[in-house]
């Protein structure tokens, strides 16, 4: 009987020093799952402890095609993360629906954190009056990645040199397209992630109408009847189908596989181009009619008001996008802090880009603008789906197609 | 016999109402308890809550909910052209697989229910995707059925036909997720065949056969009619499954192009996981639910009738 008393007593010391009562442990939500990103944000977790060293960050990654809508799920059912990534399309549902914890006080309070350094535009989806239901966290522009490979093998200047002369535009786009197409036996362009017909639809269209300068919709007009628009699509339309260029629907083109010479997408995904085994670059999207319109995707770090330890996950929020932070994350997650895009260390932050490239997205930041988005975007994303899809017929009435577009969503805006 | 008889002083009364059959009808609940507890806590209780839901608005983002009686099968029948192209879309997927999938189940059972080299061998090739992850299976597929790149269409270009883009046109979509269906599933109903025609007494072919029946006799008149429990039950739940198909949507063509592979399952999910409507989702999970009772009502109906 002694023994077992002493054998008890033991355990439950063990036990005490084991969980101290003071630990908490924050979970974080996030889309991505790629080591170099997750061993930069374990690295603010840890850079936390100094101030909080009781505090554990967990992050927890959510594939991108269904970041939001298990999110949603995880807050219905009762266990919401403390805090997590929100993306552009999201930001206006969840704000409405009163899910996210205003973040102001706790910025406000933070010392050095300078609340007023981020660029007012990049705050738009973000703040409502005084309120802060997120701190933008990237801003990342659609820029080109190409393969010099392709190019150097049909003979064509790259969109760097062509872009420095001022000829990076619809018309040689849709030329280059065509002429890498033939010499290379791949396709000439891949829609971001080869998922432009499907779930990024908005990323395939959004770059060549807002080049033309139309935009998908407005002030809750829908424009994607206008001439802008359907002059964009129709030349799209024929890079698919005439021209048989850009990787149709239904085709797997990767490009980062080296089957197309080009694609649109982030500077995030240059972490996959190491391992691409060609020669390659960024570049800006193709002037328009409209001039130069850089298209900007954007997310932001968020705290869920259901949450149970709110005033430590908008501490975190705060440390995770203080300044010395957002310029460490501006490698892969372009930044919305005036400080951090101005400074020469933004363009030299990404060791997989050169400066002179880097200075392409920090243009597209300084003049781009956000990609549309609305309180009802799920739904207006699938109204669009079915009549995109009649769009991507080759017999297709471009016209006739997009004002079906315009008739199905016009009821949501 | 050293043993002392059990005394019996020291045992309690037994409470006049603990009869035997009592104690017996107890220790069964007892025993059956763990069931009927997960019975009632994962299937009776979602299904009455289905109910109670499908009577309000509830939004899942929001958390508000408001009663608002019939108005979602009001909306869903009445109102909402999208659902009666979803319910035909979904006919046209059990129309199209269920006479397939037996058919073909029924021809494989025919070929692999003797007993000859290989049959094993023959046996599980067919039933493996049934058992193969549907995730694995539908994204395979999907690559073969990609456009001009395709193995399919690059197999069929080699006898000169042109094939179409299978997954980005309305008809020849919903042509190819039935195919790849019934190819993943016919397995099980092949298994379900064999063991019924395994059991059907030789002495009645035997006979037969000393009358001068031919094969196709045979079968009409003997080994048909002799399935027909098996037969019933097959139709019945691949009916059920067909309507309830969901993976297999969802991985292969997501309801498109143009929402020509949108069926009752998969609209349902959008409409309470993509755009959280959880009430009207569990209205129309409602109409499927009923939807699928009528076919199998009707479905037994005719069985009775023809015994």
């Amino acid at each position: 009987m002694k023994v077992l008393k002493q054998f008890l007593a033991a355990v439950s010391v063990l036990a005490i020093l084991a969980s101290p009562a003071t630990a908490a442990e924050l979970r974080f939500t996030i889309w991505t799952g790629n080591e170099a990103h997750l061993r930069m944000l374990n690295g603010f977790a840890n850079s936390f402890k100094a101030a909080r060293p009781d505090v554990t960050v967990k992050f927890e990654t959510i594939p991108p095609d269904a970041y939001t809508q298990k999110l949603t799920i995880q807050i219905a059912g009762g266990n919401p993360p403390d805090a997590g990534w929100l993306m552009e399309d999201a930001a206006p549902t969840f704000a409405s629906a009163g899910v996210l914890e205003d973040l102001a006080s706790t910025l406000n309070s933070t010392k050095d954190y300078d609340f007023a350094d981020f660029s007012k535009p990049a705050l738009g989806l973000w703040t409502a009056g005084s309120k802060v239901f997120g701190v933008p966290f990237s801003t990342s522009p659609f820029v080109i990645f190409f393969n010099k490979d392709m190019f150097d093998k049909a003979g064509l200047e790259d969109p760097i040199a062509l872009a420095a002369k001022g000829q990076w535009d619809m018309t040689r786009f849709q030329d280059v397209a065509k002429k890498l197409a033939a010499a290379n036996g791949k396709y000439g362009f891949e829609f971001k992630d080869g998922q432009g017909y499907d779930s990024r639809i908005m990323h395939a269209l959004m770059p060549p109408i807002r080049a033309y300068g139309g935009d998908l919709w407005a002030n809750r007009q829908c424009g994607l009847d206008t001439p802008q628009a359907v002059g964009a699509v129709k030349q799209l339309h024929d890079m698919v189908f005439k021209d048989k260029s850009i990787a149709p629907p239904g085709e797997s083109a990767d490009y980062f596989s080296g089957n197309a010479a080009m694609t649109i997408n982030q500077i995030s995904r240059a972490s996959l181009m190491p391992k691409a085994g060609f020669k390659w670059g960024i570049a800006p999207l193709p002037a328009g009619p409209a001039g130069e319109s850089p298209v900007i995707g954007q997310a932001g770090i968020v705290v869920f008001a259901a949450g149970k330890q709110k005033k430590l996950a908008a501490e975190f929020v705060a440390h995770m996008t203080d300044k010395a932070n957002v310029a460490t994350a501006a490698q892969f997650f372009p930044p919305a802090r005036n400080s951090v895009l101005s400074g020469a260390g933004f363009l030299g932050s990404n060791n997989l880009i050169p400066a002179e490239q880097m200075k392409f997205v920090a243009d597209a930041i300084a003049k781009g603008k956000v990609l549309p988005s609305h309180e009802k975007s799920p739904q207006i994303l699938a109204a669009m789906k079915p009549r995109v899809d009649a769009l991507w017929r080759a017999d297709a009435n471009v016209e006739n197609s997009l004002r079906a577009v315009c008739a199905a969503i016009r009821p949501l805006l | 016999m050293g043993n002392p008889a059990p005394s019996t002083a020291a045992r309690a009364r037994r409470a006049s109402w603990l009869t035997l059959k009592a104690r017996e009808a107890m220790e069964a609940w007892l025993f059956v308890s763990p069931t009927v507890a997960g019975f009632l806590i994962f299937f009776a209780g979602p299904l009455v809550a289905v109910v109670w839901y499908s009577l309000t608005e509830w939004n899942l983002l929001t958390q508000q909910m408001k009663y608002v009686g019939l108005a979602n099968f009001r909306d869903a029948l009445f109102e909402n052209p999208d659902f009666w192209h979803v319910v035909r879309n979904s006919a046209v997927f059990a129309v199209g697989l269920v006479p397939f999938n037996m058919m073909l189940a029924l021809t494989l059972a025919l070929g692999l229910s003797g007993r000859f080299p290989g049959v094993i061998f023959f046996r599980t090739v067919f039933f493996a995707p049934v058992v193969t992850s549907a995730a694995a299976w539908a994204i395979v597929w999907k690559f073969l059925l990609q456009g001009e790149s395709g193995f399919v269409n690059q197999l069929l270009a080699t006898v000169g036909i042109a094939g179409p883009n299978w997954l980005r046109e309305p008809d020849w979509a919903m042509a190819a997720v039935i195919f790849t269906r019934v190819i993943k599933m016919v397995g099980l109903n092949m298994i379900l065949y064999i063991a019924a025609l395994q059991a059907i007494p030789r002495d009645y072919e035997e006979a037969a056969r000393l009358e001068g029946a031919t094969n196709w006799q045979v079968f009409r008149w003997i080994t048909w009619p002799l399935l027909g429990p098996t037969t019933l039950v097959i139709m019945v739940i691949t009916t059920i499954g067909s309507f309830k198909v969901f993976d297999h949507i969802y991985l292969m063509t997501g309801g498109g192009p143009e929402n020509g592979t949108l069926v009752l399952a998969f609209y349902i999910y959008e409409q309470g996981f993509k755009f959280f409507n959880v009430g009207y989702a569990s209205a129309l999970a409602l109409i499927m639910f009923a939807i699928v009772m009528v076919l199998t009502v009707v479905q037994l109906a005719i069985r009775r009738r023809d015994t």
